[in-house]
């Protein structure tokens, strides 16, 4: 019998639980909130998107299998909304990442005010979604909006009713999405293009680079990580819109600038089909989540 | 020491009965004041029908000792849905709400309203003064009282009787049409001389030179109410919601001329008409940029508002446009929106809630509704019988009778709404395919059969037996009302 040989083995055990299990408990309280605050509610609404569930009759939720997402495929008004989704997604990103980089390459140069303008710049990203559609609709009034008061002044027509038109009703909120979000594309370029060593610039022109190729071959690759993040906000920022349509148009006139998430939330809290409406929201959540993956696996590509 | 005691026995006595007095003065004080301190939350469309509020709370706290504490107001179309969310939510957020009948049925029928018959036995809403049409299809569901009345909205024709009456314009509509020009009886009618008054910047109107085009009418064509003017036009045709086994019958031949209708006049509207909700179209006509408008019956006393018209004096209002059928007009007048207050379920003080809703529709009523500050129109018999309170307003007697006799006659052509359960649902699908064709996305024939596509789906996932049966049943009550043919 040696007690003295037994009590360091233990002492040893209990090394070893603690090394395994503490960092276990340290973590728990934060793994239950993440449960209860992030994946709960996920959850939940993946598991109504199988149901029937209509609070219109107050009649209890039925299981539904994939009923929903059948409906949701053979749904034109949710095909409807999702090519206007997509094409505020691919333009308004598109026209953002184009106008962002060219005002912040403009930016990137020594100038007087330089600080004022850029600070300037940051006006349209602090403006409340719901001022910012006031504004718009103002501008874009048939009668007394600026907009046409200038098309008429310089004699180029009548005007338009821009948002009342179904060809130009789902650009204006486009174009309203642009002015308001490319300066928030020019910040962070602008922080991207200020990142990169000008050592590297001065290696271009001692090799004799021209201002394209030095743009082309050294700035764009080494902005690439940049533009990806930025594109990924604007892409989940986007791909999620909601209050320029809701306060532009309402996704008029008829359908014709309904977005997915305007639709998701008209038979949420119009049509009360909460089974449909989370449906709509798994599909939206789905294509979102492919997209940023893509976009991820591209920058990590860019890295390598 | 007697002495002292004495008279400390006398003063204590005096201030006792001197406070007795005045404590028994408080207290018969406060016996007249049933809800002395009690708040109360009231809801409803924000904008100028909620001003009642706003203008008569100190009164309502003199009287009855209730605090108007919050009054919350949300955009014109988005009432069916914040209600509804509360409701399902049971919040108890609300004592008071103000709604539109469509959706009484919905409401009453899910337990979400509380029954008010006896506290109509308590605090007398006086609903034998209430126009019929109002009191049967507005406030009542099931045999039970839900609500009283708070406007009373039909929709009425406009025009611009000075244009009407011009020589020139008479001598040349009647050169053109073969016929005397009048506020129209029919919606061809309606087309013609709306295609007449348009105009271009720079031509004559009764002898004046435009500075700007003119349209000769205007439609509410934004998303939310434009169904009510298809459903002047598809009621003139005969037109119903579904037959007796539910099957949707919008997309009729009535259903689809109505909507053909409806579109050619949008040729004759403001460009921008797609855009146009109630605000706009009201707007379009104050400002005078269109000969005729239907809509709501506020606009006649708007348009005698110096502050907000320039058409003071040159309105004119008259039968909505109707059908010919053989020698007769079929007029169907619309009754969309048209406000009551109810009390939820979860009320935290109804009965207090009550009194304000009797106090508004009763005691205040004649004045709130002859008030150019609101958008409340008559409901009351008692209204209809009191030119005087708005002969200020529109400018005579004479031509306060000449209105309120129209919006009468129109009341008496009313186009039930569609009340059952889902009916925010029925009348969105339906306004949004509606909307659809007049934006020309597609044709009104595809536009109604795939509109009655979802009114299946609706019935359907609503549970079809028990929605044909309330529908069956508020249809005989449209009948007993004849208004329903």
């Amino acid at each position: 019998m040696n007690p003295g040989g037994i009590a360091p083995a233990r002492a040893r055990d209990l090394s070893l639980w603690t090394d395994k299990k503490l960092p276990v408990l340290f973590i728990a309280p934060v793994v239950g909130i993440l449960l209860a605050l992030a994946i709960g509610p996920l959850l939940f609404i993946f598991i109504t998107s199988f149901t029937s569930w209509e609070l219109v009759s107050m009649a209890p939720p039925q299981f539904a299998w994939f009923g929903n997402y059948a409906n949701i495929l053979a749904d034109g008004r949710f095909w409807n909304a999702m090519k206007n989704t997509l094409i505020l997604l691919v333009g308004g990103v598109g026209l953002q990442l184009v106008l962002g980089l060219a005002t912040a390459l403009l930016l990137n140069r020594e100038f007087r005010l330089k600080k004022l303008v850029t600070s300037l710049f940051l006006i349209p990203i602090t403006i409340a979604p719901v001022v910012v559609g006031f504004q718009w609709r103002v501008i874009y009034h048939e009668s007394f909006g600026p907009l046409n008061y200038i098309i008429r002044a310089l004699h180029l027509g009548n005007g338009f009713a821009w948002l009342a038109d179904t060809r130009t009703a789902l650009f204006s909120i486009l174009a309203a999405e642009v002015w308001q979000w490319t300066p928030f594309v020019t910040v962070v370029l602008l922080a991207g293009l200020q990142s990169i060593s000008p050592r590297v610039y001065e290696a271009a022109n001692v090799d004799g680079a021209t201002p394209w190729q030095v743009f082309r071959r050294v700035t764009l690759p080494l902005l690439k990580p940049t533009v990806i993040i930025v594109a990924l906000f604007r892409v989940m920022d986007v791909f999620k819109i909601f209050d320029l349509v809701f306060l532009l148009t309402g996704g008029g006139p008829g359908s014709a600038s309904e977005s997915v998430s305007l639709y998701t939330y008209i038979n949420g809290f119009r049509y009360f089909s909460m089974g449909y409406a989370t449906a709509l929201a798994v599909i939206q959540l789905v294509i979102v989540t492919v997209i940023c993956m893509r976009l991820v696996k591209m920058m990590r590509v860019g890295r390598a | 020491m007697v002495k002292m005691s004495r008279r400390l026995v006398l003063v204590t006595a005096m201030m006792l009965a001197i406070s007795l007095v005045i404590g028994g003065g408080i207290v018969t004080g406060q016996s007249r004041k049933p809800f002395e301190g009690v708040k109360i939350v009231a809801f409803g469309d924000a904008g100028h029908n909620l001003k009642p509020f706003e203008w008569y709370k100190d009164k309502i706290k003199e009287e009855s000792g209730i605090i108007i504490d919050q009054v919350v107001g949300v955009p014109f179309t988005s009432v069916y849905e914040k209600l509804k969310t509360e409701f399902v939510a049971q919040t108890g957020a609300y004592d008071l709400v103000i709604f539109y009948p469509a959706y009484l049925g919905e409401f009453a029928g899910l337990g979400y309203l509380m029954p008010l018959d006896d506290y109509a036995k308590k605090y007398d809403p006086k609903l034998d003064d209430v126009s019929t049409g109002v009191r049967e299809l507005n406030i009542r569901y099931g045999g039970k009282l839900y609500a009283l009345p708070y406007d009373g909205d039909v929709l009425n024709l406009y025009y611009r009787k000075d244009l009407f009456s011009n020589e020139v314009e008479k001598a040349n509509f009647k050169k053109q049409f073969g016929r005397e020009l009048k506020a129209p009886d029919t919606w061809d009618e309606f087309l013609d001389i709306a295609k007449f008054f348009t105009r271009k910047k720079g031509e004559k109107l009764a002898g004046e030179t435009l500075k700007e085009d003119f349209y000769g009418s205007a439609e509410l064509a934004a998303r939310g109410f434009s169904y009510a003017w298809w459903l002047a036009r598809f009621g003139s045709l005969g037109g119903v919601y579904f037959d007796e086994d539910m099957k949707p019958l919008i997309n009729s031949d009535k259903g689809v001329k109505a909507l053909e209708l409806f579109k050619a006049s949008l040729k004759y509207s403001p460009p921008d008409v797609m855009a146009y909700g109630y605000e706009e179209l009201k707007n379009a006509y104050l400002e005078g940029k269109v000969a005729m408008v239907v809509q709501w019956s506020d606009i006649q006393k708007k348009a005698q508002d110096p502050r907000i018209s320039k058409i003071v004096n040159r309105s004119g209002i008259a039968a909505i446009p109707g059908t010919k059928a053989g020698d007769k007009i079929v007029r169907s007048a619309p009754m969309p929106v048209g406000r009551v207050l109810a009390v939820p379920k979860t009320a935290k003080h109804p009965e207090a809630a009550y009194w304000v809703a009797r106090y508004l529709s009763v005691e205040t009523s004649l004045h709130d509704v002859s008030s150019s500050e609101t958008g409340l129109d008559p409901y009351r018999k008692s209204h209809f019988t009191s030119p005087k309170a708005f002969a200020g307003l529109l400018g005579s007697e004479e031509a306060a009778k000449e209105y309120l006799e129209t919006v009468g006659v129109n009341l008496e052509n009313a186009y039930p709404e569609i009340n059952i359960p889902g009916a925010g649902n029925y009348q969105d699908v339906l306004d949004l395919y509606i909307n659809r064709a007049l934006s020309g996305e597609m044709t009104p024939k595809a536009a109604l059969d795939a509109a009655a596509k979802e009114w299946e789906q609706i019935t359907k996932k609503l549970g079809a037996a028990k929605q044909k049966e309330i529908y069956l049943k508020a249809v005989e009550t449209w009948k007993s009302l004849g208004i329903w043919k």
